[in-house]
């Protein structure tokens, strides 16, 4: 799973730490969801969206491809 | 902010049990306590660690511990309890080759416990949780 987060910091001006206190985690979350390291939670990534005023599924990129490949794919057999 | 001062509290106990027990002169200095020594100094230094870290997040207005800080937690305990069942099976090879006294053992057993769940915690920080 990918993410725009960078790309819709940068837009909306924000720093880590601003966007890490406005959705309530710390900066090191906001830095590890950047690089790719972690996959939030729906509730994390919903109230991230929800900051851009975007659909999740705009701001999370899911690829269906990786997701097969770590057996994350079983659910839709 | 509790668990930051608990934290604290219990890394200065210790401290002050290592200081306590080298100034009563119950240190024979022999390479198996220096080692000890070291391997206790690095896991309350990884305490005090945790704890400025959390200390520093509250000063900036961010929670002390989030959703991400509790998965490394939980993920680093489960790798370590996985990897200290062999850890244990090895400790109890090593008990029937020696004549290492059963408290040096089982002290060795949990220090090596703790420095397993250090090296999992610092594994789980590097490469992250991806997928999980």
């Amino acid at each position: 799973m990918n993410n725009r987060i960078k790309e819709l910091r940068a837009r909306h001006d924000l720093s880590q730490l601003e966007l890490a206190r406005l959705v309530g985690v710390r900066r090191e979350t906001i830095v590890f969801l950047e690089k790719g390291k972690y996959n939030p939670s729906l509730r994390l990534a919903h109230d991230i969206a929800k900051h851009f005023g975007l659909p999740i599924e705009e701001v999370f990129l899911f690829d269906d491809e990786a997701g097969r490949e770590h057996g994350d794919g079983s659910a839709r057999e | 902010m509790k668990k930051t001062i608990v934290g604290f509290v219990i890394s200065a106990l210790v401290l002050a049990s290592l200081a306590m027990w080298a100034l009563k002169g119950r240190v024979s200095g022999n390479i198996q306590e220096i080692v000890m020594f070291g391997i206790v100094l690095v896991l309350v230094g990884f305490a005090v660690y945790l704890s400025v870290s959390r200390a520093r997040s509250l000063r900036r207005g961010e929670p002390g511990e989030d959703e991400l800080s509790r998965k490394v937690m939980t993920r680093a305990s489960s790798l370590a309890y996985y990897i200290s069942i062999y850890l244990w099976l090895f400790v109890m090879y090593v008990s029937d080759k020696t004549s290492l006294a059963a408290h040096s053992l089982i002290g060795a057993g949990i220090l090596g416990m703790a420095v397993v769940f250090l090296f999992c915690w610092l594994g789980v920080k590097v490469f992250g949780m991806k997928n999980e």
